[in-house]
């Protein structure tokens, strides 16, 4: 068993902990340059999990872990749909979510993006046609990206939040 | 079915009590007892089976399955490494448990929407997974329901929106909180009755997520089920799976060879590792505590990432199968865990000195959030969060399944019931799971990985130890295709001992407290 006590009694000096991803790097600093261009300098993201097994708000988490720390690119989550550029969207979407994901796309400012991240909020996935779900986010929200995957890794995401910049500058 | 030695017959006798009702108990597929019960049989039994400290652990119903009623009702009871089944026939009418048996009550709720089901006597009957927008009369579950899209209002009246409990008085408020959250989180609503800053009551409301697992699973080939055992929850994939699969095999007799056990338990092990790891980290945030946190999320990183390079998925999916597993893991790929994990271990061990020789975190974790000893049997909190409050339960200890009857854990145990407890067992866990992978890589056998597929008509009940707690699964074969797949993840039952952590502490210790359980709604949801 771990014992506290111990460890109060005896602390540790905490060593450098080296978490650098060359892949990561190089799509962080194209994403990076991509958002200055089209948001100016920060990307704010409001993520609605719509019926997701959570596998996915597991890897939006995981952005922010010290191997992405994707803040450094420009990418914030933030806490309300007010101060948000863009609804990433996870899960098919429930009976039960409806009214709720229709109210936050609702309190969102234009210009505003959706994203669908994972298979089952891009088509509805394995419950597709099912009772519980309406189908995936484009039933009920404008969705300008579709990002695949079960889940799609947090390198995916970025990759996708990189065409979604992309797209963005293209229809201006 | 099969009968019973005379040494079960005698504990099941100890059980229920009378001689002539043991009689006619039976041996399901995977141990478990079935013992059908009369209309007058049943209450007297249940304040039996209560007074002797019985857990009911699972509540579920069925149709078509007795010939002399519509519905029959299993009230699943666990009393050390015995299972008993009480099945019941019910019409659309029937009597409440849940003042004897708190657990009860949500089960019931599920019950009334899923079959509509009325018990008679219960405190509660407001409608659970299905929402103000279904309609009424609606109930999924049924057989003449075929699995279709159906229509929903697009609006609700105020007067027709849930009725939370009311906590009235001077000075009390509620605060509204979800479905939706302010951070990355899954969906589901809290109100709280406050005073001031202390929380006076909680009240929790789930089923935002409901995708309707359960129905979907009716009428598939069992093999065809595996991807929605994996959706139940994304961190417990390898559980669901395997209780799914375990259930399968059992009905068909199929013994799974070494191998895929020896694989599959190191999987179980790793989701447990990660998920562990995860609820951690996300303490530490939740105190504002980044070095420690940062510490956590880093080797949780790592973990994913070896999950990948083992199975090609970083949430471990697409390897467990009905027989054992679809693909091989050679074992050049599995010597890669061993020094992986030797370095793990000595990181986690700093990150762990680094948290708990801080004061002002376990002046935040303790003592925060308690759940008193007395709540862990009625409610049936099982996984870390029983085991920290004083609770000895433990799937793989008390009903092995796989290796883990050679391999069994230590159980982990604390009284405090607090945030600190929670933590500290977790991080035990976290490194017997290391040490148990590493006598498995040790020991592994070589071999095939799967039984030939074996598909026969039949139930049974299983029970697997996800990270969370008992993962309860049962499978009803008819004609070759799942007739009813039940899922009743450990969060299920947990989720309402949340409610009870947080009386008495503040409104920003909650989200403290809700991450050192980290329940799963998407697995409570179905």
């Amino acid at each position: 068993m771990v014992n506290v006590l111990s460890c109060l009694l005896k602390p540790d000096v905490t060593e450098e902990t080296v978490v650098r991803d060359e892949e990561i790097e190089a799509i962080g600093r194209e994403l990076h340059k991509e958002i200055d261009r089209t948001f100016g300098r920060s990307l704010a993201i409001r993520a609605l999990d719509t019926g997701s097994d959570n596998a996915a708000e597991i890897e939006l988490n995981n952005l922010s872990n010290p191997y992405y720390d994707a803040e450094r690119f420009g990418i914030t989550f933030v806490a309300s749909p007010r101060h948000a550029d863009v609804l990433v969207v996870t899960g098919a979407v429930t009976h039960n979510m409806a009214i709720a994901a229709q109210k936050t796309y609702e309190a969102m400012p234009a210009p505003r993006f959706v994203v669908a991240v994972g298979d089952d909020a891009c088509t509805g996935g394995i419950f597709a046609g099912t009772y519980a779900v309406l189908g995936g986010a484009e039933k009920i929200l404008p969705v300008d990206l579709k990002i695949p995957g079960n889940p799609p890794s947090p390198a995916e995401i970025l990759v996708g939040l990189l065409a979604l910049m992309r797209k963005a500058q293209a229809s201006r | 079915m099969a009968p019973l030695s005379p040494d079960e017959k005698a504990r099941v006798r100890e059980l229920v009590g009378s001689a002539g009702i043991a009689e006619r108990i039976a041996r399901g597929c995977n141990g478990e007892y079935y013992l059908t019960v009369t209309g007058t049989e049943f209450g007297p039994l249940v304040t039996a089976l209560a007074a002797r400290k019985c857990a009911l652990i699972g509540l579920f119903c069925t149709e078509g399955f007795s010939p002399s009623a519509r519905f029959t009702l299993f009230y699943v009871f666990e009393k050390c490494s015995t299972i008993l089944v009480l099945a019941r026939d019910s019409g659309t009418l029937s009597s409440s448990v849940a003042s004897l048996l708190p657990s009860a009550s949500w089960f019931e709720r599920e019950c009334r929407d899923g079959f509509g089901i009325e018990f008679e006597g219960a405190f509660d009957e407001r409608r659970l997974f299905l929402h103000e927008t279904y309609p009424e009369g609606f109930h999924p579950l049924t057989r003449e329901f075929k699995n279709a899209p159906i229509e929903t209002r697009a609006a609700v009246r105020p007067e027709e929106e849930y009725p939370f409990r009311k906590v009235n008085g001077e000075g009390v408020y509620q605060v509204p909180v979800g479905p939706v959250h302010a951070g990355i989180i899954e969906p589901g609503h809290f109100r709280f009755s406050v005073i001031g800053e202390k929380i006076f009551n909680l009240e929790i409301r789930m089923f935002y997520k409901h995708r309707g697992i359960e129905k979907l699973a009716e009428g598939k080939v069992p093999a065809a089920v595996l991807p929605i055992a994996e959706s139940v929850s994304g961190d417990e994939s390898v559980a669901n799976a395997t209780a799914y699969c375990c259930a399968v095999e059992k009905i068909a007799g199929t013994v799974v060879p070494d191998r895929a056990w020896y694989i599959r338990t190191i999987l179980l092990e790793l989701e447990r590792i990660q998920s562990h790891l995860g609820d951690q980290g996300g303490m530490l945030v939740d105190v504002a505590f980044p070095l420690g946190a940062s510490q956590f999320a880093v080797l949780r990183e790592e973990v994913l990432r070896m999950n990948a390079r083992l199975t090609g998925s970083r949430f471990l999916r697409g390897m467990v199968a009905p027989g054992g597993l679809f693909r091989d893991i050679e074992n050049d790929r599995l010597d890669t865990l061993k020094p992986f994990l030797m370095l793990f271990k000595k990181r986690y061990r700093v990150g762990l000195k680094i948290v708990l020789s801080t004061t002002s975190v376990l002046d935040r974790f303790s003592p925060t959030g308690t759940i008193r000893k007395d709540l862990v049997r009625p409610l049936n909190i099982t996984g870390p969060a029983g085991r920290a409050s004083g609770g000895r339960m433990d799937v793989r200890a008390d009903h092995p399944y796989g290796v883990y009857d050679r391999y069994a854990p230590a159980v982990r145990t604390l009284q405090d019931g607090d945030v600190l407890a929670r933590f500290t067992v977790k991080a035990s866990e976290i490194l017997d799971s290391v040490d148990l992978i590493g006598r498995l890589l040790a020991d592994m056998p070589s071999g095939a990985i799967a039984a030939p597929p074996a598909i026969r008509d039949g139930y049974a009940l299983m029970l697997v130890e996800s990270a969370r707690g008992q993962n309860l699964c049962w499978v009803w074969i008819r004609n070759g295709v799942i007739e009813r797949y039940k899922v009743r993840t450990a969060s299920f039952c947990t989720w309402q001992a949340v409610e009870h952590a947080v009386q008495g502490e503040i409104v920003p210790d909650f989200p403290l407290i809700n991450k050192s359980l980290n329940l799963s709604y998407a697995g409570t949801d179905l």
